[in-house]
């Protein structure tokens, strides 16, 4: 097994722990053009929680981030299916402002699918400080919402200072660091310290040793939240690394559960 | 279940990383012990950075007195000779535990196909000498497919091949060459090992961590909770590797 702890002897026994459930807050679901997906449908996907206790998944369809002909629709129908087990983000695509209009207009109407919005701005390639994001972050803003953004380290689209941008301007909604600033770890921490209402979220960090260990020293676990990209990444991955980075089992209850928990409460009854 | 980690090194690289590097042997000892893996085929980082003969020194050097770990060798062109012959090289390498051989042709600017490397490519294969390749690091996938298209009954352990499941990359190659193994290090695709296991068995898929670049623990309980059977995880897991590497004749 790896590491001593009770609940590290849990993982490794069984695969999961019922006193340590995972909320996945980065995932999505659909083919995608690049990758061989096993398990991409919402059933699969839902299999893939089961075996490693993730209690409810966050995601965006690919559909809604790479298809403008379909857009969210993809999303709210698997949500509609699954209620106890998924959330979805609401895809904002800045080519598409007439799109994101209405979407924005009929946000409330799903209020029992969507937590937020979800930026792919290094994909859709229009920085996350465009003033076509503006009346959604400005309604998350106002609403208290979530905002998962894809981050990278040194991208011009969602780099660290754009981020910064943000962060400084929004200060209500709940601003989720896709992948952490991907490689600019120095920048993601700093950002955390700073802004109260950012989260370093860990999809791709499973991945790169050093970071886990990093951000739990220097930004604090309490604004850590787990997520694999689902159907991208095993979460059993995920967690191994979790334990292989020499965490206390505090650490990883919040990582795990407890931030995703307080986040997710006002949307999740 | 014993884990045999075939892709982990170590020694200090001679840029800045992301990940904290192994300076010493104890160091991944250490995280063997740690996340449970047994043994460990391991290289040296300055073979790639510095060059192979420095990092092979190093790491026979490393590993000398470590018997859990074993040993991963370089090798460039040998026109210029700048290695004894193959047959010399290859006693050299039994004497320092040294079982398997690293080649980065891209950084070490060569050609790795029969013009260049016959001499040694010819005797590995007929010794079962396993070569391993990081498709992230040195070599890339048209390296390994015009590779294999010359010399297909190399022992080739394809490693590192990106977190974007490759599938479409090296299922042609597992199809066609009958010695053709992939690493699990950067194998994070949910599904990806039950998916590999259905259509090719447990015998061509071989544990492999990525440290320190990557979490030592993080495919080890990807294998130890995959939906396959226990055989299957333990072939994975080490005994794979464990029987190419009794196989070197």
């Amino acid at each position: 097994m790896i590491g001593t702890s009770d609940l590290a002897r849990e993982f490794w026994e069984q695969g999961k722990s019922a006193a340590c459930p995972i909320y996945d807050m980065h995932g999505h679901m659909g083919p995608w053009a690049a990758i061989y997906f096993p398990r991409s449908q919402p059933e699969q996907m839902i299999g893939s929680m089961d075996e490693c206790g993730v209690k409810m998944l966050v995601f965006s369809h690919h559909q809604a981030l790479m298809a403008p002909d379909i857009g969210n629709r993809a999303s709210i129908e698997a949500v509609r299916r699954f209620p106890t087990r998924l959330r979805a983000y609401c895809v904002i695509n800045p080519n598409y402002p007439a799109q994101a209009e209405a979407d924005l207009a009929s946000f409330e109407q799903h209020q029992e699918v969507f937590v937020g919005f979800k930026f792919l701005a290094d994909y859709h390639q229009v920085a996350i400080t465009d003033e076509r994001y503006r009346p959604a972050l400005e309604y998350a803003d106002r609403q208290g919402l979530l905002v998962l953004m894809h981050t990278w380290g040194g991208s011009p689209y969602d780099g660290a200072a754009q981020v910064r941008r943000l962060a400084e301007r929004y200060t209500n909604a709940k601003l989720l660091l896709g992948h952490s600033c991907h490689g600019e770890w120095e920048a993601a921490v700093a950002l955390a310290n700073e802004f109260p209402n950012l989260f370093l979220e860990l999809t791709a960090i499973f991945d790169d040793r050093g970071g886990l260990e990093k951000f739990a020293a220097e930004a604090g676990s309490q604004r850590m939240l787990f997520g694999t990209d689902l159907p991208w990444f095993d979460p059993h991955q995920a967690v191994g690394a979790l334990f292989s980075a020499h965490l206390n089992d505090e650490e990883i209850h919040n990582i795990c559960h407890r931030n995703a928990e307080k986040l997710l409460a006002p949307f999740v009854r | 279940m014993n884990f045999f980690d075939c892709n982990a090194f170590i020694g200090l690289p001679a840029r800045r990383t992301l990940y904290p590097p192994a300076p010493a042997a104890q160091d991944i000892l250490d995280e063997m012990d740690f996340c449970g893996v047994d043994r460990a085929l391991v290289w040296h980082i300055a073979q790639f950075d510095a060059s192979p003969h420095t990092g092979n020194a190093l790491l026979a050097q490393a590993i000398h007195s470590h018997p859990r770990l074993t040993g991963c060798w370089s090798i460039l062109p040998n026109q210029a000779h700048e290695f004894p012959p193959c047959e010399v090289f290859l006693e050299e390498m039994r004497q320092a535990r040294v079982a398997a051989l690293r080649a980065f042709p891209n950084d070490h600017h060569f050609l790795l196909n029969a013009v260049a490397m016959g001499s040694w490519l010819e005797p590995m294969v007929a010794h079962r000498l396993p070569l391993l390749l990081s498709v992230e690091r040195g070599a890339n996938w048209p390296i390994v497919y015009d590779l294999l298209a010359e010399f297909p009954d190399l022992v080739c352990v394809i490693c590192d091949h990106g977190c974007w499941g490759e599938d479409r990359r090296f299922r042609p190659l597992i199809e066609r060459y009958p010695h053709v193994y992939v690493d699990t290090a950067k194998y994070l695709l949910d599904g990806g090992i039950e998916a590999f296991v259905a259509d090719y068995g447990p015998g061509r898929m071989l544990f492999g961590s990525g440290f320190p670049v990557s979490y030592l623990g993080g495919m080890m309980l990807a294998i130890q909770h995959a939906r396959i059977s226990d055989e299957a995880k333990a072939a994975i897991a080490g005994k794979n590797l464990e029987r190419i590497l009794r196989e070197v004749c």
